[in-house]
């Protein structure tokens, strides 16, 4: 199918039928209102076949990620065998991750905002949180895909030399954590600079500052994974669950704020 | 419509009573507040002892970036009188610019979202006086403008998150938008007010001192200049907050006269 077809009519028809079909797929549901994981489930596929035919999410934010490595290319280049690139592995990385998620979470409304396709769902009896989370999960399901791409490059470029500890896999659970919660706070924060003037910047100086703690926590874990985790697992352990617990309180703020966010 | 501006001036009339009384109000906790700082300031300079450096949980000195946080003698702890005090006084009014933001979302009242934004605003100027001479006694007791410790960086963070909210305001231009974003805002941002008071007490390693505590052990000499600074503070902030509330109240008394006298034009 052609670019051309799939949009602008195609995201509110599909939404409609989607929650129809789901609505109709659970027998515990009552005919008229769709529960609320039917309808979570419709919003999520609804993005996910927007994404599937425009492919624009993950391509943009993939390319943008190759930029930023690039860029990282031209800022090392200089530093020669002084610095051991290792030590700031993980800054780096997360740095790539924070600016291609901004990217990406920006992204993620004009769709919603370009075609109507907010009003639409909004009309419909949706619940609010089925709206969030999906919302989070589909931009979740962006962000893991480009840094599935972007990491494996991340270490091609920049640690194919570097004496890279054993564990070296244990940056998985502080990427994940920290996937789930920019996900989360910044489909949050993005519905609100939907919006507003000038929202590229605007979702940056909101965003950058709630995610500080979370992003503290996830580069040293990822640091300690790097560099040997040995003799450090307590504090690996540690980032996690401060990782983790901000990710729980954040996403539990955002979900009891967002009826407030998208307004009645 | 012509019942509702009725109404309205009724409420006007009633306020006006009232804001004449809080602005008394406000400026006797002005005066005093300043009479309370003034006397921290002096008792602070000329009656509490001297202290030797920040009190490190392990009793041993400290590098930082290469300059000895020794326990010599410290003149420069003499800030500790104003720095600490202003900045509880600030995490008091981001929590209560938070507490009046649940009070907009739960009522949607215009009025809370006034106080709501008057309480961050007067929280700003604390937390731009908690930085500056936050500041000073870094560079003058660790040797460095700035290190990337916990509580100043959780206090920088939550800085950012206060400008950030009016930078929210200033975009939005819907009223009722606007202070509907703002209110969410102003919770989430509240969030690192705490963290910032405890992360003290949770992260043993920061340089800190615990200062709030029961067992402070802290000699009258020392602890009346600071409670006279705390409360002096709170006051000066509230006096602040309540004079600028009427003078809000009042320029919005002003745009509803303008209107219903423009109605009775037509």
């Amino acid at each position: 199918m052609g670019k051309g077809d799939s949009k602008p009519e195609g995201t509110l028809a599909d939404t409609a039928s989607g929650a129809r079909d789901a609505g109709a797929g659970s027998p515990a549901a009552s005919p008229r209102r769709a529960s609320a994981w039917a309808q979570y489930r419709a919003l999520l596929a609804k993005d996910l076949r927007i994404e599937a035919r425009t492919r624009e999410m993950v391509v943009s934010m993939g390319v943008y990620a190759v930029l930023v490595l690039t860029v990282y290319g031209a800022t090392l280049s200089q530093t020669g065998d002084a610095l051991d690139v290792l030590n700031v592995a993980s800054g780096l990385l997360w740095a790539m991750v924070v600016f291609t998620s901004l990217l990406g979470l920006n992204r993620s409304f004009s769709h919603e905002r370009a075609d109507g396709c907010m009003e639409g769902v909004l009309l419909a009896p949706v619940s609010r949180s089925a709206m969030f989370f999906a919302k989070a999960t589909s931009n979740f399901l962006f962000m893991l895909v480009v840094e599935v791409i972007a990491v494996p490059l991340f270490f091609l470029f920049f640690l194919a030399g570097a004496q890279v500890g054993p564990s070296a896999w244990l940056i998985v659970p502080p990427l994940l954590l920290g996937t789930v919660g920019m996900a989360g706070i910044g489909t949050f924060m993005a519905t609100i600079t939907m919006d507003t003037r000038g929202k590229d910047v605007l979702l940056a100086i909101l965003l950058i500052p709630v995610i500080f703690p979370l992003l503290y926590a996830c580069v040293s874990s990822t640091s300690i994974a790097l560099l040997d985790v040995v003799g450090q697992m307590g504090t690996y352990l540690r980032s996690l669950a401060l990782a983790g617990g901000y990710d729980v309180i954040m996403l539990a703020a955002a979900w009891g704020l967002y009826e407030f966010v998208v307004g009645s | 419509m012509a019942n509702e501006s009725a109404n309205e001036r009724e409420a006007g009339g009633g306020r006006r009573w009232s804001s004449g009384r809080w602005t008394t109000v406000a400026i006797v906790a002005v005066v005093l507040g300043c009479a309370l700082t003034t006397l921290d300031f002096l008792w602070a300079f000329l009656r509490a002892p001297m202290v030797s450096g920040a009190n490190l949980s392990d009793g041993q000195a400290a590098i930082i970036n290469g300059t000895v946080v020794s326990t010599r003698l410290l003149f420069s702890q003499k800030i500790f009188y104003f720095h600490v005090p202003v900045a509880i006084v600030s995490f008091c009014f981001i929590i209560a610019a938070a507490v009046y933001a649940v009070m907009f979302l739960a009522r949607r009242r215009e009025s809370y979202d006034l106080r709501s934004r008057l309480c961050m605003l007067v929280g700003l100027v604390f937390i731009v006086a908690t930085m500056i001479s936050g500041d000073l006694w870094t560079r003058h007791d660790w040797g460095v403008w700035w290190v990337w410790e916990p509580r100043l960086t959780t206090y920088f963070i939550l800085m950012l998150l206060v400008i950030a909210y009016f930078i929210l305001r200033a975009a939005v231009e819907d009223p009722e938008t606007q202070a509907r974003f703002a209110a969410v805002f102003a919770i989430v941002a509240a969030i690192d007010a705490p963290i910032s008071f405890f992360i003290t007490r949770l992260v043993p390693s920061s340089i800190h001192p615990v200062v709030i505590r029961t067992d402070s052990g802290l000699p009258p000499d020392m602890l009346v200049p600071f409670l006279a600074g705390i409360f002096g503070m709170a006051l000066v902030g509230f006096g602040f907050f309540r004079l600028r509330l009427t003078l809000e109240e009042q320029a919005m008394e002003v745009e509803s006269l303008k209107r219903s006298y423009e109605e009775l034009l037509d």
